[in-house]
This record gives C-alpha cells, structure tokens and sequence, in this order.
C-alpha cells in the first residue's frame, strides 16, 4: 500500500496512524465490527458480570437512600458536603475528556483522535450518566426533584436561578444532551454499515432504525460535516463552561479555599486531566481485548500522555498559585486553609492527591514511559484517584475547619458512601460493556477519511475549478518557487 | 472530515519542494518596515525624552503611564515569545512560515530589560506598598512586606526580563541558525525545550503580573490575574503576527521579492490568516471567560475587600470605560470574528486585527489607570509614553527583520505549511 | 425484498418522499461503482459538466474534493445554528428575568432581582443548546433524513457503499438519462447497474475498474466472501 509521502512528517517522521497489514477501508470495517458481530471475548463477560454486580450495590444504595434518608451518608456537620459532591465532580471531570476529545481535537485538526474518539465519547455519556445520579439522589426527597426544571406549577414555585446548584441542572444536562447528539451524528455512518451488514432481520431494523437510512449521500455529507464542525465548535466552549459552572458550586461562596477566581480553568484543566487517564485505562483494556492493537496504537498513547502532562502541569500551577496567594492577600482564614491542608488532619489525603497529580504524570517527560503500556496504565490509574482526592481535600478541608474553631470537626464516610461511589462504577462499566458489545467502538468512516488512500492525488487538474474568491490573489509568479498547483500528470 | 492538513497537489512533496533561498524572503531593501528603524527610532527616542521632561513634576502620573506604555507593548513581545514556544510545543507544521515573524517579535525582549530601568527606579513613586510609612500603620501590607519590598521587587523584575530576553532571543538564533544549516534536528531540539520554557514563561508571566500591575492596589488579589494577563498577551500577539505577515507581503518592490509582492507574498495564503483569525477569535472568546469569571465570583460573594477593586472601575467616570470595554473587546468582535469571512480576507482581518490592538490598550488602561486613581480619560503623557516605547518597539523589531529571512527557510516544515489548506 | 406494511406507511410521510423523485414507482435508477475517491471524483466532475443534475455519489466517507466535483453549493446549517443560537439564548436570560425580577420575586443575599451577571451560565448553556439543536435538527432537514427506504437500498452491491467502495447514482428524471451510463463507464466505474421502479436490479456494465493515481483501493481488495452479482 502506497503511503503518501505528505503523512511521514519530515522531522519525527511519524508513523502511519493505522499500522498494520489490513490498514485498508475494509480492514478497518473488519476490525471494528468484529466485537459487534461475533460473540465477545471471556474478558467482556467477566467484565460486564462484575460491572453488573456493582451496578446491582449501586441500585441498592439508592434504594436505601431514599427509604431511609441523607443521614445514611456521613454528611453532617460541620461538613454539609462530602462524598456525593466530591462523586459528582468527579463523574463529571471524567466526561470531559471525551468531548476534548471529539471537539477540541477536531478543530485542532489532529488526525490520531478518530480511533479514540467514538470510545471517549461514549465514556463521556456514562460518566455524565453517574454524575447526575448524585445530585439526582442527595436532595433529600428525591421525588420532587423535578422542582429545580422551570416548569409553570400550582404553587407559583420557581427554581433560584441565582444559584450555582441551578445552573449546575442546566450545565450538566445540557451537556449530556449535546454530547449524546455528537456522538449520534458521529454514529450515523457507522450504524449505517452495521445496517448493511447485518445477518439477522433484528439487527438489520434496530441499526436500520437509528442509521436513518444513511446512503453516504455527498450531498448529505456536506451537510453533515457542516454540523459535525458546528457542533464541535459548540462543544468546545460548552465544555469549558461546564466544569467551570461545576468549579462556581464552589468559588462563588466566601469559604476560604473555595472562593478564589483561578477554580474555572483550573477546574476545566483538572477534568481534562482525570478523563485523559479514564480514556488511557479504557483504551489500554479495550485494544487488547478487542483485537484494535492496529488502531489504537503507540502514537495515541503518546498524544494522551502529553496532554496528561500539559494538563497536570495546569494544575500544578494552580496549586501553586492558590498557595501564594493565601500567603499574599494576608488572609489569616485563607492561609490557615492551605496549611491546614498540608499538616492537618487531612494532610494524608493532601499529600497522595499531590503526589498521584504533580508527581506521578512527570513520568510523560520521557518517550518511554508515553508509550510504554504498564507505565500508562499506573499512572492514569494513580491521576484518577489523585483527582478523585483533589475533590475531597477541596470539598472537605474547607467546610471540616473553617472560620470558628468551635465549629470544627472530622468527616467519615459511611459505608453507604463507600457503596453508592463503587456502584457508580458499576454503573459506568455496564454502560460501557454495553456499548463495546453493540455499537462500534471505533469511528470507522472517520479513520477511513484519515488514511492516505481516501485522498484522490494525482488528479488531472479540474476544468472548472470554483471561482476565487476576490481576496484569493493567486500567488504571483516568483523565480524559483513552482505554483503550488498539480503540474499535471500522475506522478 | 477529519481534514488532511497536509493534502496537496502533486507539486510538492515533502522535502522535494523547491528550496525557497534566504534572499528570496529576505526583506527588500526599499521595503516599508525598514522604514521602521529610523522612524520609530526617532518618534520613539523623542516621545519618551517629551514624556520625561512632560512629567517631571509629577512622578505619579509619569510612571503610571510609563507602566501602562511599557506593559503593553511588553504584552505583544511576550505573546511573540508564547506563539513561537507554543508552535513548537505543538509541533504544528501550518505555521511556519509565520513564525520567523513572531520571533523577531520575541526578539525586542532584551529592549524591554532596558526599558524596565526606569520602573526598577521609580518604584517608590509608582506603587503606594513602598512608600515610606505605607506599612506602619497597615498590618495587611505589613505582613506581605517580605514579598513587597523594593530590594525583592527589583531583583524579580531583572529576573522576569533576563529571563525573557534569553528565551526570546535564544529561540530566534537557534531557528536562524536553521536557515543555513536546514538541520532538522534543530526542530527537535527547539521542540523539546519549549515545553520548560512554556513553564517559565508561565511563571514569570504570572508574578510580573502580580508584581507590576495587581501590586498597584495592594490590598486586592486574584488568583487568576495572571491568567488574565495571558489571555490579552495572546489576543494582541495573534493579531500583531496577522498584520505584519500581511505588511510583509506587500512590498517595496526589488528584485527579490518579484514584481510587487513582498517577501511573504505567495507564501502566506488565506488560509493562514484563516488559522490565525481562528486563534485570535477563541482567545478573545478565552479572555472573556476568564474577565467574566473573575468579575462574577468577585460580585457574587459580595466581599468587601475584593469588590472594591471593580468598585473603582465603576466610580468616577469609569463605569464608562468598563462597559465600552465588555463591548468592543467581546461583544462585536465576537460576532466579526466568528465570519468564515472575515477570516479568509485580508483587508476585513486587518481591520479587526488593529481593533484588537487597541482594544488590547483599552484593556490595560482600565487595569492601571483606576489602581493609580487616574481619572478615566487618557492624557497627552499616556499618548507620548505610548509612543515612545512603542516607536522604540517598532524599531528595534525592525532592525531585527533587517537581514535575516522572513521565514525560517530551514525548517523540515516549510513545505508543509506552504501547501496548507484549512477545512 | 418486498416493503412490510410499516415500512409502505413509513414511506408515505412527506419527507420520505425525498422531495426530490417523481413518482417513486416509475423512478428508475442507475448505480455506477467506483474503486477508489479518485475515480469517483473524476466520474463527478464529468457528471457536473454534462449538465446533470439528478445524480449522487456515495461515499463511505466524506470524500475531499467531491464537493467541488459536484459542484455542490455550501450548506445553510450555519444559518440553523446561528438562529437557533442566539434564539436559545435569549430564552434562557427572558426566563430567568421573568422569573427573579417580574413572577416570583425574591431578595437573595442583596442581589439585584435581575442579576444578570448570576444568569449568564444558564443563558450561555441554553444558548449552545439551541445551537447545538439547530445543527443536529438543519442537517437532518436539509438532507431529508430519516428516509429508511430508498430505491438504492434495492441493490445488494450498494452495502459497500458503507465499507470501500465509492458510488454513483443518477435517477431517470435527469435530462442526461440517455447518456448517464456511458459517462460512468467512461469514468472508469468498475461495474453499473440499473434499478428499476419495481426494485429489481440488473447489471448494465462491468468494467476493467481504473484507478487514478497511486494511492487507491485496489481491485484485489475485495472482501473474502463476497457474493458476486448474478
């Protein structure tokens, strides 16, 4: 298979993004289909047994939630906020990656996100999913939840747009919305081929039904990449808005420690942080079990470590500068909240949340550890729990010691805490298991559009080229420098 | 969809592209901007003795817009240095040959570590924390007393701007250097080592904002200021690099750079101004959300010794200047800048190039000014600073362009950026 | 295969019509197949000066440069998201003002009833959802979709379409019906079928499939297993 010459870049002489002898259209529609069409690997059934059970102990800890109330949780005073919270930022950083992923990569143009980015979007939607949940349940009676939509009612009740929790509904459901409308669109070509495909009259109507009879039409295909672009460019500023609506939750208060200007990007930063490592640990587990080695290869691993490393080194900064600054405004509350911190009671989980975030990823430094499949998987495990630890010092260490010592005292969680986090895992793997089993985890016609045979070379040159634009002089003749139109013949 | 960047037709092909020689993208001899060095040199040299000797009698009112001057165009050299550290961090191959342009950029540097000697002097007059007698009765300052002193704040300012120096100028050589030897494990290296420098330059950017602006009210903080800072060094650098390039490919006619064109012509296109109007239209949407964010949590938790920071942007007249600010540095550039067309035409992303540009004054004008207890309109020493560092500026940019070539010759992606088609 | 009840009631709705055929039953339509993007555009470009205008390429993937080939005009959806956009935005803030500073007003912490600054996450939010909505919903509308039965699906080589190969289709109510298979041919198109009103398909030319330039599925890429067309 001839390789371009214009996709060896001339410095890093990159490798191909599909390695492999089938890095051909069909090869690639043969890889990607095979988890959907054949029966699943050991690997998933184990998987989805163990995501059920947990899925199971999550359904339970709901259940005795709202039979017995919120005080099955260790919320309590002085910390009125605790693991609930701490999940639902967590969830919710997760998804970002996902859309930073599908958007931002986009219009970045960098080519290596189309075999990852069907998966990350899809880990965005279930890490979305767990998210809600929690602020779905910790409202005490869950079954008025309701009450927070705008919706007109006999009690002339409205929602307090004013606060940061009712403009977390809005934020956080609009993004699942948005992001499950780009991941559709995303799928219609792919269902499309698993229509055209399919074996059995069932599969058949079920892909039938949601590729809304995609026939790759170019004249839809232009609309379609118009949207596609539009949303991505939509996205990007909602993801930034997002966690920087989740990070306001805290910021706009007067604690100190929570209020300080610097939380919406380093808030967004950290998210994209924790859901590059999701997407690594995800990735890292799919390509072997799923036979994708040829389409997840080296060079992603190596793309998602240095955006690990340039987030992380984001949030460092902010670390940093949020501790000068106690220093500087000469705030004896906000100093004593970061020193409290470091060598308080909870100065254990300060420290593992400093090192799993600032130490851990500056192994991406080095080329190796970027492409070497143990290490990633360590360190994007360590980030997730280091961020998972960011939340709970932030949350906790400014509500347990705030600003009347009488008033101080020490969160625990429950075992129902304990129980209702893990089960948000279960939740998230079944959903995910799920997903790998029925729909295909790679954007087939998006790796096909990147491979150097989907782009016509050599072409004689168009009789009737589009009109130029009054602006597009075309270049003046200078000495030495060839036009840069084809010369004619193929070479 | 996922656009090829490096589609092209047949005639280039990597490093088989025809070599575009130095002295073809050298600039020409009758050229506009070298016109630059006399000019600017003489307007600059000029309007700073005027400023001085216009402000003599009143130091306050002197610096404050000696600062103001110097940190605006400080902010188009440092965002010079941020595109050059941030396109070889990227290893983006698109804008090559846009680059040189930022480095010489980066490269007036060394200028401002000159120009900051007059500020390293005035410190007394300029910030109220090093007044004599400022902290015996003030515990607050007093306790920030070991950060703000005069001995640390002079030796932070000589490190901000040696240290700025060197990566502006270290970066520019080692890219000229690329011309002739067109080594391409000059690219390696240069990539490997913008990443620390991005570090460094995220630090020092962050504490000279804190030192020589957020200090002027020294009460006040916010940790996001340097962000801030960031965030319009970015919008004026992408605006600046958009004007030049097209400066450049206008010429003065010669025999290098064809009939009429400049020595940029026929190698920046469209669609690189279409890139760079993509980045200048997010950072304007990025400077936005970090002022929104700053100003919204700073009024909604109402705390008096934060709110009165905006409190003396919205007295005094200046409530004026603050929605003229949301306004023009937003809201219509949002809507301009978000055109397909307006991106893909030279003469409209001029225009909304060098509204940026002042808008980008405007920005720092309503951060110095009310700190100083300035009144909101700008004064003739505002004007003749302007001038003055900006004509030394413009200058010393312009003797720096004077021999080497307007794009970096050398690079392994030269080729690659010439073809570049945007989506 | 014959259209279940559900699927005759489907394609009576108005939009899956297609707005675009005569009358389905007496629409005839021919398929052309082409190897590789290359040839596909070429086949375009002729389909464009001829003068054709009931005509579609197929593509597995968004083929770069077949859009001009087509001579297709740049897509309205930017209209739909910029409408939607600024529309949804404005409903968010009129929401939130109706309700703090007319309905139900209420003194929270000191702040003004219209506090505008509190109500710019909900109105932005709500107006990229409109945006957002407008993309998803002008695309759909502008290509007509969903529209789950098309006389295309008829022909079994046409899976492809959504695997390697690169399509053409003319419908017979083009005005270059007459000439439409020889330009494919000529184009290089590796095999052209006909597809009748009824739904039957029956192959009109096969060709030797010339590829153009040197990156280009080749013929020998065929998927193992494939039935060849009777």
């Amino acid at each position: 298979m001839a390789r371009a010459v214009a996709d060896i870049d001339p410095v890093e002489h990159r490798p191909a993004l599909v390695t492999g002898d089938d890095a051909s259209f069909h090869g690639i529609t043969e890889t990607v289909v095979a988890p959907v069409e054949w029966k699943p690997p050991l690997g998933w059934y184990l998987t989805f047994a163990v995501s059920l059970a947990f899925l199971g102990l999550f359904g339970v800890s709901i259940a005795w939630l709202i039979w017995e109330g919120v005080g099955v949780w260790g919320n309590n005073q002085p910390v009125g906020w605790g693991w609930p919270i701490v999940n639902f930022v967590f969830w919710v950083g997760i998804g970002h990656a996902g859309t930073l992923i599908s958007a931002v990569l986009f219009l970045f143009r960098q080519k290596w996100r189309t075999s990852i980015n069907r998966a990350a979007e899809a880990m965005t939607l279930f890490a979305v999913a767990c998210a809600l949940t929690f602020p779905g349940i910790h409202t005490g009676r869950p079954w008025v939840d309701y009450w927070m939509l705008p919706a007109p009612n006999q009690m002339s009740m409205w929602p307090q747009f004013r606060s940061p929790l009712m403009w977390d509904v809005f934020a956080v459901s609009i993004y699942g919305l948005v992001s499950l409308l780009f991941w559709y669109v995303g799928l219609i070509p792919d269902l499309a081929t698993l229509r055209d495909r399919a074996t059995s009259r069932v599969r058949q109507v079920a892909y039938g039904i949601f590729a809304l009879g995609w026939r790759g039409s170019m004249r839809h295909w232009l609309h379609y990449e118009k949207a596609y672009l539009l949303l991505a460019g939509l996205a990007t500023p909602l993801v930034l808005s997002v966690h920087s609506v989740v990070s306001f939750d805290f910021a706009v208060s007067q604690l100190p420690g929570w209020h300080t200007t610097i939380f919406p990007p380093y808030f967004v930063a950290g998210a994209i942080f924790s859901g590059m490592a999701m997407v690594i640990t995800l990735m890292v587990i799919c390509r072997v079990v799923f036979k994708l080695t040829n389409l997840i290869t080296p060079l992603h691993f190596d793309r998602m470590a240095k955006l690990i490393l340039l987030t992380g080194t984001i949030v460092g900064y902010a670390y940093a500068t949020e501790f000068f600054v106690a220093w500087y405004s000469g705030n004896p509350f906000e100093l004593f909240a970061f020193t409290n911190r470091a060598m308080g009671p909870y100065a254990w989980a300060y420290w593992i949340m400093v090192s799993c975030n600032v130490l851990s990823p500056q192994v991406f430094w080095f080329k190796k550890a970027r492409t070497s499949i143990p290490v990633l998987f360590v360190v994007s495990i360590l980030v997730n729990i280091g961020m998972w630890f960011e939340r709970f010092v932030i949350v906790v260490t400014s509500l347990h010691r705030d600003f009347l010592p009488s008033s101080w005292g020490y969160f625990r969680p429950s075992f129902w805490d304990i129980a209702t986090f893990l089960g948000s895992f279960g939740l998230f793997f079944t959903l995910f298991c799920l997903f790998v089993r029925y729909l295909p985890m790679v954007a087939m016609s998006e790796v096909k559009g990147v491979l150097p045979q989907a782009h016509a070379h050599g072409l004689p040159p168009d009789a009737t080229p589009e009109k130029p634009i009054a602006d597009e002089a075309p270049p003046r003749p200078r000495p030495g420098l060839a036009r840069p139109e084809p010369e004619g013949s193929p070479s | 969809m996922a656009h090829d960047d490096a589609h092209h037709e047949d005639a280039h092909h990597g490093h088989d592209a025809p070599k575009i020689t130095a002295d073809r993208v050298a600039l020409p001899a009758g050229h506009p901007l070298r016109r630059l060095l006399p000019v600017g040199g003489a307007v600059g040299a000029l309007a700073l003795v005027a400023t001085f000797a216009l402000g003599l009698g009143h130091p306050h009112e002197l610096y404050s817009s000696y600062l103001l001057a110097f940190f605006y165009w400080l902010t188009l050299a440092l965002g010079g240095l941020f595109f050059v550290l941030l396109q070889f961090a990227t290893r983006a191959g698109w804008s090559v040959v846009v680059r040189r342009v930022a480095e010489h950029v980066s490269g007036t540097l060394p200028l401002f570590a000159l120009l900051f000697v007059p500020l390293a002097l005035a410190v007394g007059q300029l910030y109220h924390w090093s007044e004599a007698g400022a902290m015996d009765h003030d515990p607050l300052l007093a306790g920030k007393a070991p950060y703000l002193n005069e001995g640390f704040f002079i030796t932070r300012g000589v490190f901000f701007v040696l240290a700025w120096s060197l990566l502006g100028w270290w970066f520019r050589r080692r890219s000229m250097a690329q011309d002739t030897s067109h080594d391409p494990g000059a690219t390696r290296f240069l990539q490997s080592a913008s990443a620390p420098a991005l570090i460094v330059f995220a630090v020092t950017l962050t504490f000279a904002s804190f030192d020589w602006v957020m200090s002027l009210d020294p009460h006040w903080y916010s940790t996001i200021f340097g962000v801030y800072i960031f965030a319009g060094c970015a919008v004026a650098i992408f605006s600046l690099v958009s004007l030049l390039s097209m400066a450049l490919e206008k010429g003065g006619g010669s025999k290098s750079g064809g009939p009429s064109g400049g020595p940029l012509a026929g190698l920046v296109t469209v669609e690189h101004y279409h890139d760079l109007g993509k980045l200048l239209f997010g950072f304007v949407v990025f400077w936005a959300y970090i002022a929104f964010s700053q100003f919204m949590l700073i009024w909604y938790s109402n705390i008096p010794e934060e709110t009165v920071w905006y409190r003396h942007r919205l007295e005094h007249g200046w409530k004026a200047v603050t929605i003229l600010l949301a306004v023009t540095h937003f809201a219509i550039p949002f809507f301009y800048l978000i055109l397909r067309r307006t991106k893909r035409n030279r003469p409209l992303l001029a225009i909304g190039c060098l509204w940026m540009l002042a808008v980008h004054w405007l920005d720092l004008f309503w951060l110095i000014k009310p700190a100083v207890g300035a009144g909101p309109m700008p004064t003739l020493l505002d004007l003749l600073a302007f001038l003055g560092t900006g004509g030394l500026f413009l200058a010393t940019l312009a003797w720096l362009m004077r021999k080497p070539a307007t794009v970096p010759v050398g690079d392994p992606r030269l080729a690659e950026s010439l073809s570049f088609e945007n989506m | 295969m014959s259209q279940p009840l559900l699927s005759r009631l489907l394609s009576r709705l108005p939009w899956a019509k297609g707005g675009d055929a005569t009358d389905p039953a007496e629409l005839r339509l021919l398929l052309a197949e082409y190897e590789s993007p290359g040839a596909l555009i070429l086949a375009a470009r002729k389909m464009r000066d001829a003068g054709c205008t009931r005509w579609d390429a197929h593509s597995p993937f968004p083929v770069h440069g077949l859009e001009k080939a087509m001579g297709l005009k740049s897509s309205m959806v930017p209209l739909f998201v910029l409408v939607l956009g600024l529309g949804g935005a404005a409903a968010g803030m009129a929401l939130q003002w109706w309700v703090s500073a007319v309905e139900y007003p209420l003194l929270v912490s000191g702040k003004p009833m219209f506090s505008w600054p509190a109500f710019v996450p909900i109105t932005f939010e709500c107006g990229v959802l409109g945006g957002a909505l407008g993309a998803v919903f002008g695309f759909l509308g502008l290509a007509r979709l969903p529209r789950h039965h098309h006389p295309l699906f008829a022909s079994q080589r046409f899976e492809r379409m959504s695997d390697d190969r690169f399509f053409l289709s003319v419908e017979s109510d083009d005005p270059h019906w007459d000439r439409a298979a020889d330009l494919l041919a000529e184009a290089g198109a590796s095999r052209i079928e006909e597809i009748g009103g009824d739904g039957s398909v029956k192959e009109v030319h096969r060709g030797s499939g010339i590829t153009s330039g040197p990156t280009s599925g080749t013929a020998a890429d065929t998927a193992p297993g494939t039935s060849e067309e009777a």
